[in-house]
């Protein structure tokens, strides 16, 4: 779990010299008994542990001790060097909680403030505050580490270290993940270009509350965050996180300059107090309007279901009637023309010919209809034990048609009539439908497709129904929801089983999916 | 009108009900071939008025016919002749009619449309044998008289002679002769029999 993998190697070296730049950055910000009032590097490590997961943790806390050590030999002075290290790996293990910690609750998905991207704005603003929590412990029992010496010093210490990594993640976290995202593809960009009357009424808006707030200060009223904070809530709120970020950006371009170098602490540090209050509440306000939009389209994509859903419904209705129209004159066709074909078979001529084909097909029509029936009735019962070779003849039945339709040959290798499962018949059927379907689909437009494999294989308590193709390189515009693979496993594990999908660098995607057998003896 | 029952030695008599009469029709032609004597309705009320005069060996319904529902025909026909072996045949098959239609109905077999005719030969067959040993019990049976009957009935309870005579106030010796009357009626050898012939 610990163990990074491959790639993680060249993200740990950029993080080694990004953490030296940052690090060495922040300097200009410090102060007695905290390094910093302004510290980016903490915005770099939350970024990595977002985006790479928790599991890098006590790997990122080697690098920092690394570079620390390397740096700035200094820290190992006046203290044991294991005091030393725990102070340079502890904020990075309560970041690496923080982290793990949000995601967990994150994909249990019952709270409403959890919906994305709030989780990010919420991990940005607790790790800090996780942070400095388990500096408490050391603070208070050995103050003189640190080189503060009173309880107020603590106090004003531990308030720096947060706000310096407040201002930190807040500020730097977020669009290194905006980049990283980008450069990877995965970005999805869901507000649209801002519009002139947005950009006006935010310059607007954060153009007063910075007014009002100089305002307040020539009358003497010192620094008051709140004008600027109001005004970044209000672009927060009504333009969400890239708007909030944007805005923020000029607010720290301000104050920061100001703050660097020589100034006194307690001056430097009330101000980037305010200018934390003004990053956190205009960042969450951002993150918090987002998450709304984000929820209303989940909304607006769970009713464009529910009216899928609907028709669904309707053109089954429709399709069982029709099945049941078709099955009366079919029996008498059925019967009819076995009989003919019976009376006719000594002859040997045209008529006994034609008569052995129309008993053949209608006989094939006759199947079509009862296994069609079976797939549009109504998924009930208990489940049952289901020969693996009856399911996958079920499907064939259906997804050929379609298969020929789309110009893409299914193959579908015999299987062994000993396996069976336990399952709802109708249920497995469409979990595998949705599978081929898929296939199909995916291999569909070459010239030439690549044949679709539909196989069992089986180990002593195992049955595996392999989906294999080929992805094709230029993929046909899908008309249906995307939601055939999600049925399929919600399916397959109602069933015990699992579901899993690899994509092999010879751009085969092979779909398993896996049944625990039944005895069947 | 008495029901008359189709006679043990003739073929089997089966009646077809759909109210598709093409194709009532079809499966009373393909039975006939098969060695059934088959007649097909397409009304069930037909079916049952006609019935007492032309009893059957084993009835084929639908199960959706218009206003009919295939189960309450059943029980109308059942009320009319215990003895008839009813399968169903339906183009909406569904769990919980197939079920029903063995369990409260009698049923000898559910089959979905289009019809698997090897399936419904064999399901007629057993369906015949049963009506006909069925017939052939309560035949045996029905000429015992109501004492006779009521000895019957002691006998396969498991109970001796002394304590049928206790039970019915009759003597040892009128219980010994209703005995030998109900074997021989019966056709019976042993209280074995009896216990096989009462099930």
């Amino acid at each position: 779990m610990f163990r990074p993998r491959r790639q993680d190697w060249l993200a740990l070296a950029f993080y080694a010299v990004g953490f030296a730049v940052l690090h060495r950055l922040a300097a200009y910000w410090g102060g007695s008994g905290f390094y910093s009032l302004w510290f980016p590097a903490a915005g770099l490590r939350l970024a990595l542990l977002w985006r790479l997961g928790p599991r890098l943790t006590p790997a990122i806390a080697l690098v920092e001790i690394a570079v620390d050590v390397i740096l700035t030999p200094a820290v190992l002075e006046g203290m044991p060097w294991t005091v030393a290290i725990w102070g340079i790996a502890r904020p990075v293990l309560a970041y690496g909680a923080t982290v793990a910690a949000i995601g967990w609750l994150a994909e249990r998905r019952g709270a409403a403030l959890l919906t994305a991207p709030m989780p990010l704005g919420l991990a940005l603003v607790l790790a800090p505050l996780a942070a400095v929590l388990s500096a408490v412990p050391q603070a208070l029992t050995s103050p003189e580490l640190t080189g503060v010496s009173s309880p107020r010093e603590v106090i004003v210490s531990l308030a720096a270290f947060a706000v310096g990594d407040l201002l930190g993640t807040l500020f730097i976290a977020p669009p290194l993940l905006w980049i990283a995202d980008a450069v990877s593809g995965r970005a999805r960009w869901r507000w649209p270009l801002p519009s002139l009357l947005a950009a006006v009424e935010t310059a607007g808006v954060l153009g007063l509350g910075i007014g009002l707030a100089r305002l307040l200060d020539q009358a003497g009223l010192g620094m008051q965050p709140a004008p600027v904070l109001v005004a970044v809530a209000w672009i927060g709120l009504r333009f969400g996180r890239a708007a909030a970020w944007g805005a923020l950006l000029v607010v720290v371009l301000r104050v920061l300059p100001d703050t660097a170098g020589a100034m006194d602490t307690p001056e430097r540090l009330q101000r980037h107090l305010a200018l934390a209050t003004i990053v956190v509440t205009g960042y969450l306000a951002g993150s918090f309007a987002d998450a709304q939009a984000t929820a209303r389209a989940m909304l607006e994509r769970r009713d464009r279901l529910l009216f899928q859903a609907e028709r669904l419904k309707t053109l089954r209705a429709m399709s069982v009637a029709v099945i049941h129209e078709v099955s009366q004159p079919l029996s008498t066709l059925a019967i009819e023309a076995r009989h003919l074909h019976q009376l006719t078979a000594g002859r040997g001529d045209e008529i006994a010919d034609g008569a052995a084909l129309i008993d053949r097909k209608a006989e094939h029509l006759a199947t079509l209809i009862r296994r069609l029936r079976r797939f549009g009735g109504h998924a009930e019962g208990a489940p049952q034990p289901l020969a693996l070779t009856a399911l996958v003849d079920m499907v064939a039945t259906l997804a050929q048609a379609e298969a020929r339709e789309a110009g893409v040959a299914l193959v579908i290798a015999p299987v062994d009539p000993a396996w069976q499962v336990m399952a709802q018949e109708v249920e497995l059927a469409q979990a595998v439908m949705n599978l081929v379907r898929n296939a199909v689909q995916a291999a569909q437009g070459d010239a030439d497709p690549h044949p679709v494999t539909l196989d069992v294989t089986a180990d002593e308590t195992q049955a595996v129904i392999h989906v294999i193709n080929r992805a094709s390189a230029r993929p046909v515009a899908r008309d249906g929801m995307g939601i055939g693979t999600h049925v399929a496993r919600a399916i397959v594990e109602a069933h015990g089983g699992t579901l899993t999908r690899m994509h092999g660098p010879d751009g085969m995607v092979h779909a398993a999916l896996s049944l625990p057998l039944i005895e069947t003896r | 009108m008495p029901l008359r029952s189709p006679d043990p030695l003739a073929p089997a008599t089966v009646h077809v009900l759909d109210d598709d009469a093409d194709l009532g029709a079809a499966v009373a032609r393909m039975l006939t071939r098969q060695g059934f004597v088959a007649k097909a309705f397409d009304d069930p009320a037909a079916l049952l008025a006609a019935y007492p005069g032309q009893a059957a060996h084993a009835v084929v319904t639908d199960v959706m016919m218009g206003e009919w529902h295939g189960f309450d025909f059943a029980e109308r026909l059942r009320a009319l002749d215990a003895h008839v072996a009813i399968l169903f045949m339906t183009a909406w098959p569904n769990t919980a009619h197939a079920v029903d239609s063995v369990r409260l109905h009698g049923g000898v077999d559910y089959l979905d449309k289009p019809i698997d005719e090897a399936r419904l030969c064999a399901s007629l067959r057993d369906g015949v044998a049963w009506s006909t040993a069925s017939r052939a019990t309560a035949r045996r049976l029905g000429e015992l008289s109501p004492r006779e009957r009521q000895v019957f009935d002691l006998m396969v309870q498991g109970h001796g002679n002394k304590a049928m005579a206790g039970l019915l106030g009759l003597s040892p010796k009128t219980i010994e002769d209703h005995r030998a009357a109900v074997f021989h009626k019966t056709q019976t050898q042993s209280v074995a029999q009896l216990i096989a012939l009462s099930r």
